[in-house]
């Protein structure tokens, strides 16, 4: 069967056209923080259809987990990029020249660009308060704090921590920081947009089809039955095609022309539509001088930018990710997700994970050279186990850490030489909880017909449901018929994100076959995983499936120059029982390529709030030449198992990985991306370490901590007895 | 139709191309295989009028082995080599003349960017653009190239590399001329072309060294960290009738890093690239000199 993919039979939303459409360019805030004091189109052509602010006052306010967007920043940009008009004109062209003939006069205003000093006193707040959405991508009890930068705050309180670092024999503390960074999937945002009889239908690239419906309902105030949402086969989305974008917008043009409106970003407004949260993490762990762990605390400091779409979900996962699949008996995390005049951060592959991970796992290996512990052997002592309780309270099953990790540390040769090697192991959480439905018709024909939202964004998730339902149906994958999701046409669906689609629809397509052969024609199944965590304790059920994995790396550095060469990497990840193998292997080549561009050199840059590489030379994503001399992965599975998510789980583990392998050499890089200058200057401080160990005895951990403490120490206020 | 369409001309004949250049000059922004210019006209960095594209000037695309001056002696050194400004980098990668005498050219025109972009990028086009962080200007100034300037009014001038680049996206390259032709001469022994990436394997350099032996002379010329390429005479006369040795060869990568200014972009800062011209300039004399 040719793939549509290689021979460009498929349509993607921008080749979406219709008669008389017309298209859409946006007139952008050039300032990171200002006051719009007028915005003049008189210039405009009457050719041209313009969106000003005057025309969205009336609209409601969006947003998945915080409402604290609006179709065009009316009063106040609050990130350079930041929407304040748009036009809809008959060719792309003459809208961007149209958008030049726009008028706007600003009033800057200071702007904060670091997370950690957005909520210093005195930073000025990027909004004034915090109102909590009512899309249900809102799944779990929001703690916006007034009167600061912090939109939410997600605490774990699991054991008394104070006490535990008390019956630690050995303590380490450091901090941690991870870069932005850009999903750059090949196909740009794209969105056509048409009211038809006072409903408004739009194509649109997107993983969140119901979420962006709820969302559209609230703006235009109208029941989310007027609102079709047909999203096309994306051509890569990796969390960025996610909640509302530019949906609005064209729908507001649409309206205003009474024609078809269309919008496909360029590469660089990509950058200033969503990235990655750059974080800084906190970390202090503590373990008895055998190896046993006692005592955690971590504290994250989750940029989300100008509006949190769901930066209060990344930061929640992160907080109880960075905890890592250990016993650990006290725990306190406290996690933040804080506004700053730069470009919204959302979804992106592994949410939340990579940069728990990165902090997590770099700070394991930390332990065991001051333990004097193979860095192996301490993960082995203290991983979960079937029967463990994590430090949510939930009971584990289905565990698989310590198989996962003796299949890297044997592919790798760490029992031979650990030199310039590293290892790590993670858990990452699905959504939870969530709902997945879908619905099976058996046609007069013998062929059936397969109704669900889950979206095709080049993760092959239509062929993995086509050969589930082709198995569970006993016919040949060729006669299942799968429509493009259409919100008129398909059951809900939470989303397709976190790696849960062949799980969850999975488990609801299961349901749907067998009441499909009850009823004779028709059969429905609905999956739902319950749970959620408790903000203010973080007790209760993080999720109810988790993706574990595990990677190896060995590196090879040019000391006087600092480039490294990633000589080996290897992840096994546990796969349950596999229904797609080839669609498998490749999440997991794709998650750990993209984990080697967020190791080694991705990392969006700003200058007072301007993007400064907000381009693909400038910033660099992984070449085919980047691979690792020797690449490899392992599907762990087992026979009868339950089916498990891929899409995520082996980026994450990619930067530890390498991290940890580096300071096999002494090498001690905590911040990514490893650049090699980077790891030079790290090289340098080795060095100086030697000299200083040479010259005087000092307590090298103690010196270095000092200074950390003195220099990196974050503040952050705390809201005395406030419980939200 | 929006007045912002540039107007786009193709003359067939390099005599055509001149004449529309010398009566356009400045009002018309010559593409070669535009992989520059359509980076910057993306990005409404420019808005050029009018376009004069030479993609079908045909006698402008050759590689030829160039007239023997009779100097080559003694060891079989290189040939003589002229290659047509419209010559794309994947041609000269490919040629078999060039990868058989030349194979240090076929060698770092196959290290820019990607199969797509060599496929379209010509070497008039990456000499006349003056990027900072591109390849072969270095090598080419290594291997004392000349390129051939052509006017309407004035015929040939013939420019050595080290006055054609005159500082970021400047040449000494004047309104009415079109670059038509790289010159190299057959004496050069021993050339090396490093190219330092701190970041992927399909990024520009963040330290590129060329390095060759031309008339007996050593030339060694950096590229990628400042406006232009660097070159020191001076320096590389510490090698005059000596033996490149080990010791040799960090003192001239010392004084490379001392005397060249470097900037900081994406690819590094100043002080880093200032540690890596000093080992990579001595890389590449160690290796010019096993």
């Amino acid at each position: 069967m040719s793939n549509p993919r290689v021979t460009g039979a498929i349509r993607y939303a921008q080749d979406v056209e219709f008669e008389g459409m017309l298209y859409a360019s946006i007139l952008r805030s050039p300032h990171p923080h200002a006051r719009i004091l007028r915005v003049d189109a008189s210039a405009v052509p009457d050719s041209v259809v313009v969106l000003t602010p005057d025309d969205i006052r009336e609209l409601g306010m969006y947003g998945c987990q915080i409402k604290d967007q609006a179709v065009l920043a009316a009063d106040r940009a609050r990130f350079a990029g930041d929407p304040v008009a748009a036009v809809a004109a008959p060719s792309r062209r003459e809208a961007e020249e149209a958008i030049d003939l726009i008028d706007v006069e600003y009033e800057e205003l200071t702007g904060v660009y670091d997370a950690v000093e957005a909520v210093s006193q005195g930073a000025p707040l990027v909004h004034e308060h915090h109102y909590i959405s009512d899309n249900d991508a809102a799944y779990f009890g929001m703690r916006p704090q007034e009167g600061t930068n912090i939109c939410h705050r997600f605490r774990i309180r699991h054991g008394d921590v104070d006490e535990g670092f008390k019956h630690a024999d050995v303590i380490i503390e450091e901090t941690f920081r991870t870069a932005g960074a850009q999903h750059a999937p090949m196909e740009p945002h794209a969105s056509v947009a048409r009211w038809e009889g006072g409903r408004l239908e739009i194509w649109t690239g997107t993983q969140t089809l119901f979420n962006l419906r709820m969302d559209l309902a609230g703006i235009f105030n109208i029941p989310e039955n007027q609102i079709r949402i047909i999203p096309p086969p994306m051509g890569g989305a990796f969390g960025a095609k996610t909640f509302v974008r530019y949906e609005a917008i064209v729908a507001c043009l649409a309206r205003k022309a009474g024609r078809p409106v269309k919008i496909v970003l360029s590469r660089y407004e990509e950058w200033l539509t969503l990235n990655r949260h750059p974080a800084t993490l906190r970390v202090k762990l503590g373990a008895r001088s055998d190896g046993a762990l006692v005592s955690k605390q971590v504290e994250c400091w989750v940029d989300t930018g100008a509006y949190a779409d769901c930066g209060p979900g990344v930061a929640q996962k992160m907080g109880y990710a960075a905890v890592g699949p250990y016993r650990i008996p006290h725990v306190r995390v406290d996690s933040h997700c804080i506004y700053t005049n730069l470009p919204p951060n959302g979804a992106f592959r592994g949410f939340g994970a990579m940069q728990a991970v990165w902090a997590s796992e770099r700070a394991m290996d930390m332990l065991a050279a001051k333990l004097g512990m193979d860095p192996l052997e301490l993960r082995l002592k203290n991983v979960l186990v079937d029967g463990d309780h994590f430090c949510t309270g939930e009971l584990m099953h289905d565990v698989h850490f310590i198989e996962c990790l003796k299949a890297v540390a044997n592919k790798i040769g760490w029992a031979d030489n650990r030199q310039g090697k590293g290892l790590c192991v993670l858990m990452k959480g699905m959504q939870t909880p969530s709902r997945a439905s879908i619905a099976v018709e058996a046609n007069e024909d013998g062929t059936y017909t397969v109704r669900c939202a889950t979206a095709e964004m080049g993760q092959g998730a239509w062929r993995s449901m086509r050969l589930m339902a082709a198995e569970l149906l006993d016919v040949e994958p060729e006669r299942v018929f799968f429509p493009e999701p259409d919100t008129d046409i398909v059951p809900y669906d939470t989303r397709t994100t976190s790696s849960r689609s062949t799980y969850m629809m999975g488990r609801a397509l299961v349901e749907a076959v067998r009441d499909l052969k009850q009823r004779g024609e028709l059969g429905y199944g609905e999956c739902v995983n319950k749970g959620g965590l408790d903000p203010d304790t973080g007790q209760g059920i993080a999720s109810t499936h988790w993706h574990q994995g595990t990677a190896a790396a060995e590196v090879r550095v040019d000391e006087e120059t600092g480039r490294f060469q990633v000589v080996k990497l290897h992840s096994a990840i546990y796969a349950g029982r596999v229904i797609n193998r080839s669609g498998a292997e490749l999440q997991n080549e794709g998650s750990m390529i993209m984990g080697l561009g967020t190791a080694l050199f991705e990392g969006i840059t700003f200058a007072e709030g301007q993007p400064t590489n907000a381009n693909l030379s400038d910033y660099n994503i992984p070449a085919a030449g980047d691979l690792p001399l020797a690449f490899s992965h392992d599907l762990v599975e087992r026979e009868g198992a339950e089916v498990h998510g891929l899409g995520e789980t082996a980026l994450p583990p990619i930067p530890p990985v390498i991290g940890n392998a580096l300071y096999s050499l002494g090498i001690h890089v905590i911040d990514l991306p490893m650049s090699a200058e980077a790891v030079l200057n790290a090289i340098d401080r080795r060095q100086q370490r030697q000299g200083m160990d040479a010259g005087e005895e000092v307590d090298r951990n103690k010196s270095r901590e000092g200074r950390l403490e003195a220099e990196r120490r974050p503040y952050i206020p705390e809201a005395k007895g406030s419980q939200g | 139709m929006s007045q912002n369409i540039p107007e786009w001309l193709a003359p067939i004949s390099l005599e055509e191309a001149l004449e529309l250049r010398a009566r356009l000059g400045d009002e018309a922004t010559v593409v070669a295989g535009g992989t520059f210019i359509g980076i910057l006209m993306n990005q409404r960095i420019i808005a050029p009028r009018v376009l004069l594209s030479l993609r079908n000037v045909s006698e402008l695309a050759f590689i030829e082995p160039g007239q023997d001056d009779g100097r080559n002696q003694g060891d079989r050194k290189g040939l003589p080599l002229r290659i047509g400004a419209m010559t794309t980098h994947r041609a000269v990668e490919r040629s078999p003349v060039v990868r058989q005498d030349w194979s240090i050219i076929a060698y770092t025109f196959s290290l820019v960017a990607s199969p797509r972009v060599r496929n379209q990028a010509t070497v008039g086009g990456v000499l006349a653009d003056a990027d900072y962080a591109s390849d072969p200007p270095a090598l080419l100034q290594a291997l004392n190239a000349t390129v051939i300037a052509r006017s309407l009014k004035n015929g040939e001038r013939e420019i050595p590399l080290d006055e054609l680049i005159t500082g970021y996206y400047e040449t000494s390259l004047r309104v009415d001329e079109l670059l038509v032709e790289v010159r190299i001469s057959g004496n050069v022994e021993h050339a090396v072309y490093r190219k330092f990436r701190s970041r992927s394997s399909e990024d520009r350099p963040c330290v590129a060294v060329a390095a060759a032996k031309v008339d007996g002379k050593l030339r060694v010329v950096v590229g990628a960290v400042a406006d232009r390429p660097q070159y020191f005479p001076e320096i590389c006369a510490l090698a005059d009738g000596q033996q490149v040795d080990r010791e040799l060869a960090s003192e001239v990568g010392r004084r490379y890093a001392e005397s060249i200014d470097p900037i900081s972009d994406s690819r590094g800062s100043a002080e880093y690239r200032r540690r890596v011209i000093a080992v990579e300039v001595r890389r590449a004399l160690e290796e010019m000199n096993p």
